[in-house]
C-alpha cells in the first residue's frame, strides 16, 4: 500500500502515514476552508489501511497539533473513531497526543478526546 | 463627494482601541493572512501564548462563521446574496484590559430565530455546562456547510464574559453582531 504524504500549509497539517511501518503522523495546525473535504482522502487511506493489517499488528499514531478549529476538531474525532473501532476489533493502537506546556487548549482537547476513546491506548505527551 | 479623511478614521480606530479591522468580502486566504498578522502583533506585544492562541482561535471561528454564512449565498441565485456577501466585518480591539473580537454580517430575517435560540442556549450555561454541551455536540455530524455547531461553544469557553450579540434591522435584512471578550 502507498504511503500518504501531504505537505503542511498555513491552515492544514503535514501528514505522514507510513503503511509499512504502521506509523501515522499528523502535525501542524488545522483550520482549512473545508475540513470535511481536506480530510476526505485521509479517511479513505485510513479505511483502506486498517483492512490490510495482519491480526495483532500494532499501529502507532502521533498527533502533534498546535491548533484545531471547531470543524477540524469534529473531523479529527471522527478519524480517531475509525481507529477506536479497529482497536475494539483487536488491533493494538497507541495514540500519542503531543502538546506544548503553554498550549492549554490542545491539552484540553486531548483530554476531551481521550475520554471519548476508551479502546485506544491514548497518551497525553507534554513536550519539554 | 465624501470628505475622505484618513487621519480622522485612524484617530477613531485608535480611540476605540481597534488593533485590526477587515470589512468586505472574505476569502480563506484573507482569513489566514490576518490571522498571521494578529499572532505576530500579539507576540510582539509580549502577550503570553495561551492568551494569544485564545484570541487567534476566536478570531478564526468568527471569521470562518462569517465566511461560511456568505458561502451559502455564493451558490444561490437569490438576489439578496450579493449584498450579504459584501457585508462581513471582523474587528479585534483592546478594551479595559481585555482583547475583544467582534464580527458582523447581514443575515436573512428567516435565519434570525434559529441563531438567537443557539446563542441564548449558550449564554445560559456556565463553564461546566459549556463543557458538557461541547461533549454532546462533538458527536453531531458536520453539516454540508461545514458547520460543526461547536464554534460558538468553543468561543464561549474561551471568553471571560457571556457572549454578547446584537441584531439591527437593515432594509429586508438583519445585521448580526457577535462580541466575544477574552
Amino acid at each position: 500500500m502507498e504511503n500518504l504524504i501531504v505537505e503542511a500549509t498555513r491552515s492544514s497539517p503535514a501528514i505522514r502515514f507510513d503503511a509499512e511501518q504502521r506509523c501515522l503522523r499528523l502535525s501542524g495546525e488545522s483550520y482549512p476552508e473545508n475540513a470535511a473535504a481536506f480530510y476526505a482522502p485521509v479517511f479513505a487511506w485510513l479505511k483502506a489501511f486498517l483492512v490490510t493489517l495482519a491480526p495483532g499488528a500494532a499501529v502507532r499514531v502521533e498527533l502533534d497539533i498546535q491548533y484545531l478549529n471547531s470543524s477540524s476538531t469534529k473531523v479529527m474525532l471522527n478519524l480517531l473513531d475509525l481507529l477506536e473501532q479497529a482497536a475494539q476489533d483487536g488491533t493494538p493502537i497507541a495514540v500519542e497526543w503531543y502538546y506544548d506546556p503553554d498550549n492549554e487548549a490542545m491539552l484540553e482537547c486531548g483530554q476531551d478526546f481521550s475520554e471519548e476513546l476508551t479502546a485506544l491506548d491514548f497518551h497525553l505527551m507534554e513536550r519539554s | 463627494m465624501h470628505d475622505f479623511d484618513l487621519v480622522q478614521l485612524r484617530d477613531e480606530l485608535s480611540e476605540r482601541g481597534i488593533l485590526m479591522i477587515f470589512s468586505g468580502p472574505f476569502s480563506h486566504s484573507i482569513i489566514e493572512e490576518l490571522g498571521e498578522a494578529v499572532r505576530n502583533y500579539l507576540q510582539s506585544a509580549q502577550v503570553n501564548r495561551p492568551a494569544m492562541m485564545d484570541v487567534f482561535a476566536v478570531y478564526i471561528e468568527q471569521a470562518q462563521n462569517v465566511r461560511n454564512y456568505m458561502r451559502r449565498w455564493e451558490m444561490s441565485a437569490d438576489p439578496r446574496g450579493a449584498r450579504i456577501m459584501q457585508s462581513g466585518i471582523v474587528v479585534i480591539a483592546r478594551d479595559q484590559g481585555h482583547y475583544v473580537i467582534s464580527s458582523g454580517n447581514l443575515i436573512a430575517q428567516a435565519d434570525v430565530s434559529a441563531l438567537v435560540a443557539r446563542l441564548e442556549e449558550i449564554r445560559a450555561l456556565d463553564k461546566p455546562g459549556l463543557k458538557a454541551l461541547h461533549k454532546e455536540r462533538l458527536r453531531v455530524p458536520l453539516s454540508d456547510g461545514g458547520n460543526a455547531g461547536l464554534g460558538l461553544i468553543e468561543m464561549a469557553r474561551k471568553a471571560s464574559q457571556p457572549l454578547q450579540y446584537a441584531l439591527t434591522t437593515v432594509d429586508e435584512y438583519v445585521f448580526f453582531t457577535l462580541r466575544i471578550v477574552i
